[in-house]
């Protein structure tokens, strides 16, 4: 007893002065972070931070937030291991323990969803780079800022290009298949289809949830080969988005065309393991390398040459987030969260190192969406350069010199 | 008709081979007694060891069994003489020896971010090969060949295990522990070298099913976790200790994989898996083809 506490009192008094420190120094600005480390999603969350880092490196080496004396922006982070549960917790923890400025995070909107709750409840403002689900903004929050476009807007603009592309190649599509992952993201996306796809006069010949912990899809792609539909859409994470595309190539399964929701779809890691089953893929995506905006190229090189692969959607969402973070601090000249809230909400950012997104502004409406956000639509095709995601929707974006394939060629 | 006769091959297949992932956690429970939770991570590491043994040599896919093989038996071996077997030792006047499973608990968790730290997060699948994404074509049916090739593979091992338990020394040894470990030890039998050897053949046993998942299947430092459960289910189906049980557990699982998503949409024969897991524990507590004493 006597030795532990002769080792535990300098121990607490330490931390105490520490801690002390911590608030009064006002030279820097905590930013937790909450993302999947580890566990299904740890991909996405890896490059989540990745792009964190860069940005956060890249505004404190030009002098961090100058109306704050120069602070620096310190990140903190939390694995969510993809659990709502995890990701609460975790939210309560970088608030009281961590004592954190700005919240952001989570990647899966199933965990991003209850845990802004608790932002809101310590009045802690909370930036979400990218989890779409719509309810996210829908909760009437007042501290919940989200950049990418949410996914009533993504499938919105998934069945215009399939309107825009038929068009285009004077080719019917007459029936839909829906495949999605049975979380919140696919089930979300699928809700919508549904009534889009009944507005648009399609006919849907599947509508099928499968477990994103699933080993074995062959099942559920025998039922799309034998519901035989124009075209096939779907919403996966990484590891199934693998497995469904060699599956749908194994089993020759013949469709005008396959138009994927990003996601695991977009993970880098995705086309090297399904090489050329990948091949005519459509996908809608936040952000492609080919987007044609001053300072793009030489983020992802910069982002590249640091981590061997190019920035993804999320990535960019992420590091966008940093600079209308740092941006909102430049404009409270405050640490106080309701200042920065506030700050927050008049964000109207149009340049700087952050804007490397296909839309021209960052604009927060009431509920906290970014306004402008809008996603590219891309193929997956060979050009003589290997397989790689071309931009192809909306027209005006669309890589010079590219020609769409529709529909899909048998192989 | 056609269909449901495709279907139940594929699930067969991949029952076959589910079961064969789950071969290695009934072994080592056999004679362990201590559930290994850290039995998808093996799975994880016979998957890095087949993927690195077929990526640098450019061999056939199942010739990479001569490499996992080996090196699995001796990763299992020494894993349980220099991690677990100390544990044991304290344990040993425990009749269940819980902090054991605390300890594979561990290992999993270790296990998993080395991984991530070595390998880094992404997913790896083979390159081109002669098994990857090949079907044969019969009457108008596809079926997997990787998959047809995990089948023989897992009723060849099944069968191997099967005789060298039975007729070999090593076997007799092994089972005599597994039956009281006390009465073996009086025997003259050493049953920690035992427990090495046993969790060496189950380790070695999960870096088979390694070898038969990669060629349709992906690899990333968690990927233990999607089979973990999956190979608790079967054994439990099966019946715990039952080389035989897990086969047949896992075959029982694939066909309602395979099927049940014809009728019905594929997240809820997860459901109908669980159902049968808890109406089996129930029913029939020993499993299918597990002993009815405790041990």
């Amino acid at each position: 007893m006597n030795m532990f506490s002769r080792f535990t009192l300098p121990v607490v008094a330490l931390s105490l002065a520490f801690g002390t420190l911590a608030v009064a120094n006002p030279t820097t600005v905590k930013i937790g972070n909450i993302e999947p480390m580890s566990g299904p999603s740890a991909t996405l969350g890896k490059q989540g931070k990745a792009a964190r880092e860069m940005a956060v490196e890249e505004i404190n080496a030009a002098g961090g937030v100058k109306s704050l004396g120069g602070a620096k922006l310190e990140l903190i982070y939390a694995d969510s291991e993809s659990k709502p549960e995890k990701g609460v917790a975790e939210a309560e923890r970088l608030i009281n323990t961590e004592k954190v400025n700005v919240l952001t995070g989570c990647w899966n909107s199933a965990v991003t969803y209850p845990t802004t709750a608790v932002a809101e409840r310590y009045g802690i403002p909370f930036v979400v780079p990218v989890s779409v689900s719509d309810k996210i903004t829908d909760q009437g929050f007042k501290n919940v800022f989200r950049i990418a476009a949410k996914d009533s807007w993504w499938t919105k603009d998934q069945f215009t290009f399939l309107k825009d592309i038929q068009t285009e190649f004077g080719t019917k599509v007459e029936t839909l298949a829906f495949v999605y992952e049975n979380g919140d993201w696919g089930k979300g996306f699928a809700t919508q289809w549904k009534k889009l796809a009944e507005e648009a006069g399609y006919k849907v010949v599947m509508d099928e949830p499968y477990p994103s912990t699933t080993t074995d899809l062959s099942p559920v792609v025998q039922k799309i080969k034998r519901a035989n539909p124009d075209v096939l859409m779907l919403v996966s994470n990484a590891a199934d988005a693998i497995l469904l595309t060699n599956t749908i190539a194994e089993y020759k399964v013949k469709v005008k065309a396959i138009v994927a929701s990003g996601g695991g779809h977009a993970d880098p890691s995705f086309m090297k393991a399904v090489g050329k089953n990948a091949q005519y893929l459509f996908d809608i995506v936040e952000w492609e390398t080919d987007v044609n905006k001053p300072g793009a190229k030489e983020a992802n090189d910069k982002y590249k040459a640091k981590n061997g692969e190019n920035l993804t959607g999320e990535a960019v969402d992420a590091y966008l987030a940093m600079y209308v973070i740092k941006d909102a601090l430049e404009r409270s000249a405050s640490l106080e969260p309701a200042k920065i809230r506030e700050a927050l909400a008049a964000t109207n950012l149009t340049n700087g190192p952050g804007m490397i997104v296909g839309y021209d502004a960052v604009k927060f409406d009431a509920t906290g969406q970014n306004e402008n956000a809008s996603p590219v639509i891309v193929q997956v095709n060979d050009i003589g350069k290997g397989l790689e995601r071309i931009t192809i929707w909306p027209k005006n974006a669309r890589r010079a010199g590219y020609t769409p394939v529709f529909p899909m060629p048998s192989k | 008709m056609l269909y449901i006769i495709e279907d139940m091959i594929n699930g067969v297949l991949m029952g076959s081979i589910y079961g064969l992932t789950a071969m290695g956690l009934t072994i080592i429970f056999g004679v362990l007694k201590v559930i290994n939770f850290a039995h998808g991570s093996l799975l994880m590491v016979g998957m890095y060891a087949t993927y690195w043994a077929i990526t640098l040599t450019g061999v056939h896919p199942y010739l990479a069994l001569a490499m996992v093989i080996p090196a699995m038996f001796i990763f299992g071996y020494y894993l349980q003489a220099i991690v677990i077997k100390p544990i044991f030792i304290a344990e040993k006047n425990v009749r269940e020896p819980i902090t054991v499973i605390i300890v594979t608990t561990g290992i999993w968790y270790i296990l998993d971010n080395l991984a991530l730290l070595v390998f880094g997060p992404q997913y790896r699948s083979l390159a081109d090969n002669p098994l990857k994404g090949k079907m044969l074509e019969v009457g108008g049916m596809f079926v997997s060949q990787p998959k047809l090739f995990g089948f023989i593979t897992a009723i060849i091992t099944a069968s191997t295990i099967h005789w060298f338990l039975q007729k070999t020394v090593m076997g007799r040894a092994i089972r005599a522990t597994s039956m009281d470990r006390e009465a073996a030890s009086l025997m003259g039998i050493n049953q920690y070298r035992i427990y090495n050897v046993a969790f060496g053949i189950g380790a070695a046993t999960t870096g088979i099913a390694a070898v038969t998942l990669l060629p349709f299947y992906n690899v990333f430092p968690t990927v233990g976790v999607l089979f973990d459960i999956k190979c608790f289910i079967i054994v439990v189906l099966g019946g715990l200790g039952s080389i035989s049980g897990a086969l047949l557990g896992g075959i029982i699982i694939g066909l309602i994989e395979s099927v049940g998503p014809q009728f019905m949409t594929a997240t809820w024969t997860e459901a109908i898996v669980y159902g049968l897991f808890l109406l089996v524990l129930f029913v029939k507590p020993s499993g299918l083809f597990g002993q009815k004493h405790d041990w």
